[in-house]
């Protein structure tokens, strides 16, 4: 019994240390990202926008091919119930809503977990490990000012910019689906679309994107400065990042509906 | 050898915990402005935690450090940076930026504390490139450097900055005898021209010979014996003696000793 309090007292503790330290690493990017630079410091603009074109631009093709496929999935699932209801028109709507709700930002999210959540994590594991995080550091470089600050603006912006484009694309293929597949008139389907997209929608993708970006980022992050020992301890964090960056996003993802259905 | 004794770094008592285990346990030295400063011990006597002390990435957990005569373990950022701009640090695995070149290694803190013109600083990286025996590689990405020249390239970047104190981890481990001994011909050169003051973290008793102005022994977390190499080689201290005849430590006493170590029943 004694050891089983004593077990879960240790494991909370480490989890509480666990959060000051993500608390401590967000204090400070804030602070590099926004009061520094007000303090003439100084804030790497050209990093930035090279890591923005990386996470970003470089994601886009990706990202679309796998948004035109999952539309054409959702199309032709739909229709497997809509049709027997002869209301294929339906699958415009349902292609729409789920698309800019749901699952653009999720699919894009995912993948730029896979793409640069694990690549931020084996770089800067990778650098802690060969001493350069703290070459940095003794070079008078804020760790946290040179790598982390662009990498986490570049993120922050980077995700939605290529969700808002996923989620043409992810209607594009429903709408390809649709009506060379399944059959349904091009007018319709346009007409259908136009009707169920509404402001409120896309505000409630796009805001759950930016929190994706920053957990993406963070995790990459965190995870990097946790890397001990060579090579096998950065591929065992990078693992490890993906894996809690995709249950973070889904964990978003969850509270974000919820409040929404609510609200 | 420093013809007037002036301490530029000194360190007073400090300790250094990793959790329960006490890696420095008191340590206590000065440091003379322009001489070559060896730390010498064995495996896990704590030396690299303590060249890592004295610039700063650990925080020791009682003691301390003056640097100049301004406490370095107390002071704030913003003074610490100023302090590190004086300071230059080589590391062991000599932790250039892998994914820029070796100029723009050297280039990188005087982009990010100077003002200075662009074409000055590629002149500048230049001559500091120069000056450790890489001119014309300035182009060349840190994989594609040997060792040795790695090594080199990690001393020109500490150099950058015109430091007045520099710092090696292991400057020579993992080099032949030949790039070693001419990194300790640099590490010399460096001193002998810009009056450099020296702290080099080693246990190679070749370079020892070849570089220390003033040797530092330490066994398990202590300084057993601060001093010249001449002084440290008359010592009756039977660690320093063992270090310096390089013998192994005794085998286990007896039998009993032994099966006891192995199983670990008493």
């Amino acid at each position: 019994m004694i050891a089983v309090v004593g077990r879960v007292g240790r494991w909370a503790l480490n989890q509480l240390a666990a959060g000051a330290r993500v608390a401590v690493l967000m204090v400070d990017t804030m602070t590099w990202l926004v009061v520094a630079p007000m303090r003439g410091k100084g804030f790497r603009f050209r990093s930035a926008v090279e890591h923005f074109v990386e996470f970003g631009v470089r994601s886009l093709p990706i990202v679309g091919m796998i948004c035109f496929l999952v539309g054409v999935i959702i199309a032709l699932q739909s229709s497997y119930t809509l049709d027997k209801w002869g209301a294929n028109r339906f699958i415009a709507t349902l292609v729409a809503v789920s698309a800019l709700r749901e699952m653009a930002p999720l699919m894009t999210a995912v993948l730029m977990t896979g793409r640069s959540g694990s690549a931020i994590t084996a770089e800067i594991g990778t650098m802690k490990v060969g001493e350069e995080i703290d070459a940095l550091d003794v070079m008078g470089l804020n760790p946290i000012k040179y790598l982390v600050a662009p990498k986490f603006i570049a993120m922050l912006l980077a995700v939605p910019c290529v969700t808002v484009i996923g989620m043409f694309i992810m209607i594009f293929g429903g709408y390809v689906a649709s009506v060379f597949v399944v059959g349904v008139d091009s007018w319709i389907y346009l007409d259908m679309t136009t009707q169920a997209v509404a402001e409120k929608d896309l505000v409630m993708g796009l805001t759950k994107s930016v929190f994706f970006g920053i957990a993406i980022c963070w995790v990459g992050v965190y995870r990097g400065l946790q890397v001990e020992g060579g090579a096998e301890g950065v591929g065992r964090k990078t693992t490890s990042s993906v894996v809690t960056s995709i249950f973070l996003i889904i964990l978003i993802d969850l509270v974000f509906t919820v409040l929404f259905y609510f609200v | 050898m420093a013809e007037t004794r002036e301490p530029i770094i000194q360190v007073e008592n400090l300790v250094v915990r990793y959790g329960d285990r006490t890696v420095l346990d008191g340590v206590s030295f000065e440091v003379q402005r322009g001489e070559i400063f060896v730390i010498l011990g064995g495996s896990g006597s704590g030396k690299t935690t303590l060249l890592r002390s004295l610039v700063g990435l650990i925080r020791p957990d009682s003691g301390r450090i003056l640097v100049k005569g301004e406490d370095f373990t107390s002071m704030d950022e913003g003074e610490r940076i100023e302090l590190r701009k004086r300071m230059g640090m080589c590391f062991q695995g000599s932790a250039l930026l892998n994914s820029i070149s070796v100029g723009e290694n050297v280039a990188l803190p005087l982009r990010e504390h100077t003002r200075l013109e662009e074409s000055t600083i590629e002149i500048m990286t230049r001559i500091k490139l120069e000056l450790v025996g890489l001119g014309g590689f300035e182009h060349y990405l840190p994989s594609e450097l040997s060792g040795g020249m790695k090594k080199r390239a990690g001393i020109a970047r500490a150099m950058a900055m015109d430091p007045e104190m520099i710092f090696y981890d292991e400057p020579s481990a993992g080099l032949d005898p030949i790039v070693a001994a001419g990194i300790d011909v640099l590490i010399r050169k460096m001193q002998e021209t810009f009056k450099l003051s020296s702290v080099v973290v080693t246990h190679e008793m070749e370079s020892v010979r070849l570089i220390a102005d003033t040797v530092c022994m330490l066994e398990g977390g202590r300084a057993v014996g601060v001093g010249s190499l001449a002084q440290l080689e008359g010592s009756e201290h039977p660690y320093i003696q063992q270090f310096f005849a390089r013998r192994p430590h005794d085998e286990e006493a007896s039998d009993s000793a032994y099966a006891r170590a192995l199983t670990g029943l008493d």
